[in-house]
């Protein structure tokens, strides 16, 4: 396994109380493989990836519990230089919006070189020859005459390679990609993923991509982690979670998705909201939403049961779930 | 097929043109931006127009031009036969009454030192003959139970209600003058995916009540498939596809369309590997200096030279024009052809 999280508790302290962001989430994620940690906003799904990379703001966050063995060692005890080597090497981090986590200030060529300086030594020559390297790489058209740009002197689709070339710089054996692809336009989107996908496999880098899409996660995922409240609710393969759902919240964002066969018919829509973290619902944090709750999913919060070798549900229900 | 509904607006070669000026002292204009370039729709009683498009084509500045928030540069836009671009002082108002506006986000939209009740029932405020003072308290509290919020919540402010919530508070407020047209700009793209079914469904219940016509601009296909009767296809300031949603997504004939179909994702791992996908080169020109010829050329697979000539027309395809079946619509394209994209 490159990567496994384990039993990993973050939480914040604000003023209006403790936020529970990440409440005992566990996954892995081989060499080579793509796992989509799909959830809506507020379901810890950014907070994990920020707490594997190291970059969580501490305080106001606290990682109060958990392991996050990289390569056989547990980076949560590593000191802050040692963590900064694996930062950018050995695993890197493509955020969703390119614009603001790109410097303004400098032009693209200086960010990407500085990867080779500061990381491998290089001199400034080199790390530029590497720069241009790299952007064709990614295929943004005239690399050796747009090397001197500065980020708002390119397109959002332009931008979001430079973060995937600068993600790529030193060949990392992990990616980890929150929202790559929210902010572009859907033909602009396609090119991305697709770029994305090829260099994946093409350097069998391991790949966790957040986001909130189900039609993405159907595009290029092997797995998918569904994150509900900062717990993982279900996970399985990408062709069984589509099949027949394990959990009443995937079965819930999966019906309402608008279908052909549905024109004119009401949407599937779950009610109710998502819940605050800092009052999560007592039991399965899911079961005011929820259409098979009972007494027990009031009381009980439901662990991940196994349905099967490579799948887990967390309701108690999963079997009546998996019927329909 | 039923018969047309009455039409209650129809946009007539609708032009917006932002100039672009150089100079302080001799200020002389150098180009423009041509964020809508002659766009024409019509918009039956009770029924939705969908437009789709990326950013940058244009569809928002239609919905700004339609709810007079953005004056054309040139065009008309009729409300029941009443060209409102012309209309001005008291007869503009009682016109403005009938088109209300529902927006993307919710978080900027409403004011956050104004109660919902405020904030809703400020329309009143405007157009005082719509509801006399004292009717107003329960009016604000009837359309907050209308939209599905608890009508004893008309004292809270914005920060105390979700991104759902919000949205059906600006719905509540374009309903609030009982209009015949409702544009809506994105209303559920900055909702998380369980929120958007149920707005999408309450403004389903509410056209169905209210008899209400929409033009629902959006960048979501699929929502818009779900929620339309007809669909405009945007690409860099006008309309180059349009038709019912089954002639647009079963059998679009511009490429662009086809493009911007294969494009999505498709919900349906099994999908992954049957589908054809048209990855489009490069991104869309700027609008400041648009392609002659047919706009979409420069990123088209099928360009050939007249492309850079003639600009298409939006007209029904001579290939199908004769045959009357689907793919007989609309299609700005020189070489308009089917094909199926989506699985």
């Amino acid at each position: 396994m490159l990567l496994e999280v384990r039993d990993l508790h973050v939480e914040f302290h604000t003023r209006d109380g403790v936020v529970k962001a990440v409440n005992g989430v566990s996954y892995g994620v081989e060499a080579g493989e793509t796992l989509a940690v799909l959830g809506e906003s507020g379901s810890g799904k950014s907070v994990t990836a920020q707490a594997v990379m190291g970059i969580l703001d501490m305080p106001p966050g606290r990682i109060t519990r958990g392991k996050v063995v990289f390569r056989g060692r547990d980076l949560l005890g590593l000191r802050e230089d040692e963590r900064r080597r694996v930062r950018g090497a050995e695993m890197a981090m493509i955020f969703q919006d390119a614009l603001s986590s790109l410097n303004p200030v400098l032009t693209v060529g200086d960010q990407l070189g500085e990867m080779f300086t500061v990381h491998r030594g290089m001199s400034r020559r080199d790390a530029r020859a590497k720069a241009v390297e790299l952007m064709d790489r990614v295929r943004i058209p005239a690399a050796w005459e747009r090397v001197r740009q500065y980020p708002h002197q390119f397109s959002g689709g332009m931008r979001q390679r430079i973060m995937i070339a600068m993600a790529l710089a030193l060949e990392p054996a992990l990616i980890i990609a929150d929202e790559p692809t929210t902010a572009l336009d859907v033909t602009v989107q396609a090119q991305v993923m697709e770029l994305l996908a090829e260099l994946r496999r093409e350097y069998r880098m391991g790949l966790v991509l957040i986001t909130h899409d189900l039609g993405v996660v159907a595009d290029v995922a092997d797995r998918i982690a569904v994150m509900y409240a900062g717990r993982i609710v279900e996970s399985a393969p990408v062709h069984d979670i589509y099949k027949a759902p394990a959990h009443p919240y995937t079965r819930g964002l999966l019906d309402s998705i608008p279908r052909l066969d549905h024109k004119g018919r009401e949407l599937y829509a779950i009610k109710g909201l998502p819940p605050h973290l800092t009052h999560v619902p007592p039991g399965c944090a899911f079961h005011p939403r929820c259409p098979l709750a009972r007494d027990v999913c009031r009381t009980q919060e439901p662990p991940l049961y196994e349905v099967s070798p490579t799948r887990g549900s967390a309701c108690h229900f999963w079997t009546e779930c998996l019927d329909g | 097929m039923a018969e047309p509904a009455e039409t209650v607006l129809e946009a007539g070669n609708l032009v917006k043109h932002y100039p672009l000026t150089r100079g302080v002292v001799l200020r002389k204009q150098v180009g423009a931006v041509k964020a809508v370039d002659g766009v024409d729709f019509r918009l039956g009683r009770g029924e939705t127009l969908g437009i789709v498009g990326e950013s940058g084509c244009g569809k928002s500045t239609v919905a700004k031009m339609l709810v007079n928030l953005e004056r054309p540069t040139a065009g008309s836009i009729r409300y029941k036969g009443e060209d409102i671009t012309r209309l001005s002082g008291r007869a503009l108002k009682a016109v403005r009454r009938n088109i209300q506006m529902v927006f993307q986000d919710p978080y900027t939209s409403l004011n956050p030192r104004m109660t919902v009740g405020d904030i809703v029932g400020e329309p009143y405020d405007i157009h005082p003959e719509v509801a006399p003072k004292g009717d107003r308290r329960r009016r604000v509290q009837e359309l907050l139970d209308v939209v599905g919020l608890n009508p004893e919540h008309i004292n809270r402010y914005p920060h105390q209600f979700s991104g759902g919530q919000r949205q059906r508070i600006g719905i509540a407020r374009g309903l609030a003058l009982r209009p015949e047209v409702i544009v809506a700009d994105e209303p559920v793209s900055a909702l998380d995916v369980s929120v958007q079914a149920q707005v999408i469904n309450l403004m389903d219940r509410l056209q169905k009540e209210f008899d209400l016509a929409y033009v629902f601009i959006a960048h979501d296909l699929s929502i818009v498939r779900h929620i339309s009767d007809r669909v405009g296809v945007m690409y860099l300031g006008r309309i180059v596809e349009t038709g019912t949603d089954t002639e647009i997504y079963d059998h679009p004939t511009h490429p662009y369309t086809q493009a911007l179909l294969s494009a999505v994702p498709v919900p349906d791992p099994e999908a992954r590997e049957r589908r054809e996908r048209i990855i489009l080169s490069g991104d869309v020109p700027s609008p400041t200096n648009v392609p002659s010829g047919c706009r979409f050329r420069t990123r088209c697979w099928k360009a050939r030279e007249r492309c850079a000539r003639e600009v298409p027309v939006l007209a029904v395809p001579e290939p199908f024009a004769a045959d009357g079946g689907p793919a007989a619509h609309p299609s700005a394209c020189h070489f308009a052809a089917e094909k199926q994209v989506v699985p």
